[in-house]
Order: structure tokens, then sequence, then C-alpha cells
């Protein structure tokens, strides 16, 4: 799982070695390391880390030590790779029931209906998945149109 | 070689006339080549000495040839006799038992006559029987010609890529469908008048279900899974859905956002014949009457083949089919 962990450290030499070792302790593996040494605020660098950690657990156990260790915890949020998809529906298509049951955990970013009244409305929709939920996203997508009895028409 | 063609149709009268054309080119390679038999569905020519290429180019049917036009059980007497080497199967294709193309090619086979054909048909009833039967009789059963007509899909894998994993498959393989949803995009035309055309334009079968239907692209996918990926798949284990409720708004919908509807053979660990958003940028996207076929494999990655699928085209995958067993049987001897 990867990390973006943005901390705050004191504009002194050794700091950032000290900080690395509880990162290390808990198995993070940094993946990129960004120290912005010209921005100090009120003699503090801001340091933003992405690591990959074996699991939340460990980035918790982290944080705790880096606390313990006076160092201020900025940000520390799980980075989500995410996959945009569009979907082409014709035929009967609730909107509402496409969210619930269609593509929950998905989030949508835009959608277009074409001839909302007839047999053969036709809805186009642009979503963002976690990418690790893709496949099952479209297949809850394609269940779905199944039951409907509409068409649904994906990507390659 | 001695060659015997079975069907005197569209593809055979047109490979009669290719032979003709490409006599020379054959020869070179085999001095002894001479066509002795063509079939058609009510009787045969015969001559072991070999027919005259240049006036059976110029009949449409085979009773006009010369009296010696025998009426009966054609291709099966021409195979019994037992003196041909190959046969070329071009009779009409029929999915549903694979006849009569089917009984001729085991019939050949089991006579150890190799065995070309273009015929897609028996190939998709009992593509295992058929390829094991040739493999026991220590024949060649080529069939190139049976998917995206003149694109060399099975020689350039099993030739070129023999050392690759085939991952997916994905292809554009009919090429009646492609135009219809090509004029729907280009035309913005509905999908009604766009059969219309194509019927017109004598694109599709008779029954244009075989086309729109996904039934046509549904045969080729079982094909390519079975003879590429190592598949033991059956038409029915082809999930299909075809292009006839494309809309014309659908088509619209997708252009804004940069795509193509095109009906897709998808082949991974599943089989899939369905209507398909296609990326316009992308090598697969190919319009009117093309074909395309994309392949992802763990060596060689993507490799995207484009040509044309069907028509007088597919003797191109014929010829280059019995030039093969030619020139291998020429080799091995």
């Amino acid at each position: 799982m990867k990390f973006d962990l943005t901390i705050a450290l004191a504009d002194r030499p050794g700091q950032l070695i000290k900080a690395l070792k509880p990162i290390a302790k808990y198995g993070g593996n940094i993946i990129s390391i960004i120290h912005e040494r010209e921005n100090p605020s009120d003699g503090f660098v801001p340091v933003s880390l992405v690591v990959d950690f074996p699991s939340k657990w460990n980035l918790q156990k982290t944080i705790s030590d880096l606390r313990n260790m006076g160092i201020t915890i900025i940000r520390a949020e799980e980075i989500v790779d995410t996959s945009r998809i569009i979907a082409i529906l014709v035929g009967k298509a609730n909107l509402k029931d496409i969210i619930q049951r269609g593509i929950k955990n998905a989030k949508i970013i835009g959608f277009e209906v074409s001839d909302p009244v007839s047999e053969d409305a036709c809805l186009k929709l642009e979503i963002e998945v976690p990418t690790r939920l893709l496949d099952e996203t479209l297949e809850n997508l394609r269940r779905m149109a199944e039951s409907e009895g509409s068409l649904i028409i994906l990507p390659i | 070689m001695n060659v015997i063609i079975a069907g005197f149709g569209f593809i055979g009268r047109k490979l009669v006339r290719t032979f003709h054309k490409k006599i020379d080119l054959i020869k070179n390679v085999d001095s002894k080549f001479k066509i002795i038999g063509v079939s058609d569905s009510k009787g045969y020519l015969y001559d072991l000495n070999g027919l005259d290429l240049k006036k059976l180019s110029s009949v449409k049917r085979l009773s006009e040839y010369s009296e010696e036009y025998k009426e009966g059980r054609s291709t099966e007497e021409m195979i019994e006799k037992g003196e041909a080497n190959l046969m070329i199967e071009v009779t009409p294709t029929n999915v549903n038992d694979g006849e009569p193309g089917l009984s001729f090619m085991k019939a050949a086979l089991k006579k150890g006559i190799h065995v070309v054909t273009s015929n897609k048909g028996p190939l998709v009833v009992a593509f295992r029987e058929l390829t094991s039967l040739a493999k026991r009789n220590d024949c060649f059963l080529l069939y190139e010609g049976t998917v995206a007509g003149a694109i060399p899909i099975f020689s350039l894998i099993k030739r070129c890529l023999q050392g690759d994993t085939i991952r997916r498959i994905m292809g554009i393989l009919n090429g009646t469908t492609n135009y219809i949803l090509s004029r729907m995009y280009f035309e913005g035309t509905s999908f009604e008048l766009a059969l219309k055309e194509a019927r017109e334009r004598g694109l599709t079968e008779r029954d244009p279900s075989y086309d729109v239907d996904g039934i046509d692209a549904a045969c080729k996918a079982v094909i390519l899974a079975n003879a590429l990926m190592n598949r033991n798949v059956k038409f029915k284990d082809v999930k299909r859905t075809g292009i006839r409720r494309v809309t014309q708004e659908a088509i619209s919908l997708a252009k804004k956002s940069k795509f193509a509807i095109k009906l897709v053979s998808m082949i991974d660990k599943r089989i899939e014949v369905s209507p398909k958003l296609v990326p316009i940028n992308h090598p697969l996207c190919v319009h009117s009457t093309l074909n395309a076929i994309h392949i992802e494999t763990d060596l060689a990655r993507e490799i995207t083949l484009i040509g044309r699928g069907a028509g007088e085209e597919t003797v191109s995958a014929v010829l280059n089919d019995v030039l093969t067993v030619i020139k291998e049987t020429a080799s091995s001897v």
C-alpha cells in the first residue's frame, strides 16, 4: 500500500536520517522523497515521502514513533491508484440504481443522456474507480445492464 | 502435387483464376502441380493429367467445361479415388453442423490427403477432432483463410512467434458490421439505413443476422482461441452481443469522448463478441470493411495486423497455404 507521508523536520543537520529510521523499522519502502530545504518555515522544513508499507498498521506504528520523536506529521494518506472509464448504456438506465449497485466505490465524473424518453435512451457515464476494483466494477455494470435488458458498451 | 478443389462458388472460381494467373510461380515451386479435380454440389470434373486452368477459369459452372462433367457424390468420389495429395475445401460455410465440408475434410484426412480450407464451419464445429485426425494421418490442415481473410494471423504466430505465449487477442473480424458502424460514425446514418446500404453493396450474407448478431465474428473467435491459445471451446462458449441495438446516439456520445463503437471479438479468460468502445487513436480502430487483429504476448508485447477480411482477398491466404504444403512436403521427402 502506497502512502503520501509529509512531515515537518527541524532545519538542523541529521534530522532526515533520524526520521527515516522508524520507516525502515516498520518495513516501509521509500519510493520518492522531496526535501524542500529552500522553503523553511519557522525553522522547519517540509519533507514529502511516498512510502510503500505492507499495511496501514505499519504506517500507524511509524507515525506513532515519529510523533514520539517530536516530529510533526503534516499529512499521511493512502495513495489510491484510480482508473477512469467510460461506459455507454442503451435502453433502460436508472442512474440511482447504477450508483447504488453498479458502481459503488466509484465516483461519477460526468454523464450525458441522449433521447431520455425513448426505449433506446442512451446514457454515457464517465467514472473514476480505484484500479484494484476496476474488474469488479465492470462486472457489476455488465450484470446490472443484463438484468435491465440494456446494452452496455465498455472500452476494450 | 495433385490437387482437388471442393467447391466452385465465389472463392472456388476466384481460386482457379488465381492458379491460372500464377501458374509460373507455382510451377517454380512444384513442376508437377496440377488441378486434377473440381467439384460443386451436384457433380465434378476429374482428369488425372490435370484440368485445363485457362478453360476452367472461363466457366461459371463446372458443367460448362466439358461433357466430362459427372453428376454424383462428387467430392467423396474424388477423394475415394485416392490420387489427390491435397484437397482445397471451399464449400459454403455452415456453422451449425459444419457440413458438407466437415465430412469432406474427415474423408480426405483419413485418406492421408492434406487439407487447405477457408471454410469456418468445420473448424468451429470440430476443431480438435480435425486437428487430431490430421496429426494421426501425418497431414497438413491449414486454414489461414478462415479468419480475417488475407491477414496472415496463423502463419505469423505459428512461424514468427513460436516462443511467445499469447495473452489476449482482440479483433475486428467482421467487415460487414465494421462497414455499418463506420457509416454510422462518419455519415451519421441510422443502423437500418447503413444495413440497407451494406446489403445493396453485397456485403451481407443472405441472412444478415450472421453478421449483425455477431455469429460470424464468434465463429472466428472460436477458431482463434482453439488454434492460437490452446483452448478447447465451442461456439456456445462465446458470450455474444451483436450491433442491432447500437444507436446513432450511442455512436455520437462515444465520438464526443474520442471513441468509436466497434464489434470486437475478445479472447482472454473469457471469449466475448460485443460492441466495444475503441479509442480512435488505437491501432484496432480501423474503418469501412477492414479487419484488424491486435495480439498481446508475453515477449513481443503488442502486435496489430490490419487488412482485408473477406471476399476475393481470401484467395491470397488459400494460395499461401497451398504453397506451404507443397514446400513443406517437398522438404520432408
